[in-house]
């Protein structure tokens, strides 16, 4: 893989390759800004929530392809961002761009914890950790109904106290919060941040004795995620105004990590796309019944057996010849792909 | 005392039956060093094959479908881990471990909605085994619970045997302990493999088809058995068979006392699950390897 990426980089150009980039993001902008104009109510209800998969699949691609953590418990977070704006509604009767703040801030602390206790587990522990605080999670939710009305269903203001039938201003936030959260993330890993945290997944050791602060990065990618995830579930908590504990059942899981992994899990875009195009195709499919996911479980071990990199990726590096790994060019990366190599092979051995 | 007493054996009944599940999961872990992230489903699946083998077959002792559920996991799991997993010991798979967390939780995402499509929602229960109650102290115990246990019990000291006297149990021993030093006696590790991980899936399996009477069976069932089984396996120590049991008698124990002595009823039953989640996040943290697992490398 880290071979396939130094032959990209030794591609003659670049500028070109870039207009061509950003001409593609500016045309994507402008369809997705017009989309209301040729969808009703009930299409644009489909795009919200594909929107809200997006973010969800593209956050966790941040966190288990370039930072290594294959986390389980990126559906809990969204449910944490999204219970504590309801609970503060509930309680304490904030409005709920307030609760929306306090949810974000609040998966993000919850996020810093859990990232601190999982640093120095390998994958299957992470992943069974996360499994175990995503249920305890959703135990709590249903177990308190005095807090939560658990299996009830927690009912939220609708958001800016708007007409919950009118979907264009929460199709238009909704976009907002995807694009800005693809922003911030690619804004992330194309900086040394995303560097560091590609060398730690690659070899956390040689990554260290580099000097990267493997601790710090690795905490502030699970905490940042989480919060994107939190932002995410408190808006969907608002849009859809009820919540229920099902929303942290591990299926839901295995979706956004299926809308990840078919898009691309080293590329946020690739994700993010991986959410829509499934959340549309699911509901395009929606005669077929429980058959579209029984094909998409099938579709996610395929995929992830013969083609690591998504079905996205690949096309996208046909249009632009583009990874998110182009731009990088200063000598730290240089090294740590060095490094890459030799790293692998020796995982390859002990694991 | 008595209260104590009665409420420690059935977590006992329950425990040996936990130990079972658990079992089969260290053993696909003490051989293939992957954790199955679909045990629960294939426990799922035992429960479906029991009920409908019973609905096919309706003159057939229920006990007896029992180990033809077995078989059936043991079939499935055989061809999945040929299918999907044997890539990996033939390094044909970059980043492994993290590929095989994903493949088998894929694989659970299939069967999950595989069932949810083809039977529904619906929870479906084969026929008991015998009906009945048994009064242990205070407590009534279902005849279904205690014929589970006991033939649970019967196969773990089976596999016990299987595992410490024949040969192929000395052959997964030493796959488990060092691949290399294996094969130079001439043992396969790639049969050893799917040896393990299909006789790990039937023992969930059965462990399914034996507690489908009791609890029936839903598409989505396997969830909770599944995380019991993980935190039996961290408890005991990854890849550990004596630590498996004990820690499934354990878990069976903490689960039943916790929700007997918990101070809200109507609450104990929806927090039963969570008593062993606390265990395991402690383990994990304060003693990683639990209670018999190796020593980190």
């Amino acid at each position: 893989m880290s071979t396939k990426r130094r032959n990209q980089r030794s591609l003659p150009g670049g500028f070109p390759r870039q207009v061509l980039q950003w001409a593609a993001v500016a045309i994507l902008v402008i369809i997705a800004l017009l989309v209301p104009t040729f969808l009703e109510s009930y299409g644009l209800h489909v795009m919200i929530i594909a929107f809200w998969y997006a973010v969800l699949s593209s956050s966790w691609s941040l966190l288990a392809g370039y930072a290594g953590q294959f986390s389980f418990a990126h559906v809990a977070f969204t449910a944490i961002g999204a219970y504590t704006t309801g609970m503060l509604g509930m309680h304490f009767d904030w409005p709920p761009l307030v609760g929306i703040v306090s949810g974000v801030l609040m998966a993000g602390v919850v996020g810093l914890a859990i990232g601190a206790l999982v640093l120095r587990f390998k994958p299957a522990y992470l992943a069974l950790f996360t499994i175990a605080f995503s249920e305890i999670l959703r135990l709590l939710i249903r177990g308190e109904p005095q807090l939560t009305r658990g299996d009830h269903g927690l009912r939220l203001d609708p958001l800016l106290r708007l007409d919950v039938t009118s979907r264009v201003p929460h199709y238009y936030i909704m976009l907002a919060i995807l694009v800005g959260c693809l922003f911030l993330m690619h804004w992330l890993v194309s900086s040394r941040i995303g560097l560091f945290l590609r060398a730690i997944r690659e070899d956390e050791e040689a990554a260290a004795a580099r000097g990267v602060d493997v601790v710090r990065y690795k905490v502030f990618a699970f905490a940042i995620t989480s919060m994107i995830a939190g932002l995410a579930g408190a808006f969907y908590g608002h849009y859809t105004t009820i919540l229920s504990p099902n929303m942290l059942v591990l299926t839901q899981m295995g979706l956004v990590m299926s809308m990840a992994i078919i898009g691309g899990v080293e590329n946020l875009i690739a994700a993010a796309f991986g959410g829509i195009l499934i959340q549309v195709g699911l509901e395009l499919l929606r005669e077929f019944g429980p058959w579209r996911l029984v094909i998409f479980g099938a579709l996610l071990m395929i995929m992830l057996r013969f083609a690591r990199n998504g079905l996205l990726t690949p096309l996208f590096r046909l249009l632009f010849d583009h990874g998110p790994q182009a731009e990088m060019q200063e000598g730290t990366g240089a090294a740590a792909e060095e490094a890459a190599p030799v790293a692998e092979e020796v995982t390859a051995d002990g694991a | 005392m008595d209260y104590l007493l009665s409420i420690s054996t059935t977590g006992v009944i329950m425990g040996i039956i936990y130990a079972l599940m658990a079992l089969g999961l260290t053993l696909i872990y003490s051989i293939l060093g992957i954790v199955n992230f679909a045990h629960g489903e294939f426990y799922m699946l035992g429960g479906y094959a029991a009920y409908l083998g019973l609905s096919a077959l309706p003159g057939l002792h229920p006990l007896l479908i029992v180990p033809l559920a077995g078989l059936a996991g043991v079939l499935l799991g055989l061809i999945f881990e040929l299918l999907f997993l044997r890539p990996i010991h033939q390094d044909r798979i970059d980043r492994p471990a993290e590929y095989a967390i994903l493949v088998t939780f894929g694989l659970s995402f299939f069967f999950i909605n595989l069932m949810l499509a083809s039977l529904g929602p619906y929870p479906r229960r084969p026929p008991s085994f015998f009906s009945g109650t048994v009064d242990v102290g205070l407590m009534k115990i279902s005849g279904d619970r205690l014929t589970a246990s006991g033939f649970s019990l019967a196969l773990v000291a089976t596999l016990l045997v299987i595992i410490n006297k024949t040969w192929i149990g000395k052959a997964l021993r030493a796959v488990s302990q060092d691949k290399q030093a294996a094969a130079v006696v001439g043992i396969d590790a790639l049969t050893m493999n799917s040896v393990a991980f299909a006789v790990g899936a039937g023992l969930a399996a059965v462990a399914g088809a034996l507690l489908a009477p009791s609890f029936s069976v839903t598409p989505d069932v396997g969830a909770q058995p599944s995380i019991r089984s993980y935190i039996i396996i961290v408890l005991g120590g990854m890849g550990s068979i004596k630590g498996s049991i004990l820690g499934g008698l354990i878990i069976g124990l903490v689960e039943s006392l916790a929700t007997g002595y918990f101070p809200d009823p109507t609450r104990a039953l929806k927090y039963k699950t969570a008593f062993g989640l606390v265990i395991f996040m402690l383990v994990l943290l304060l003693r990683p390897r639990g209670l018999f697992g190796r020593k980190e490398e």
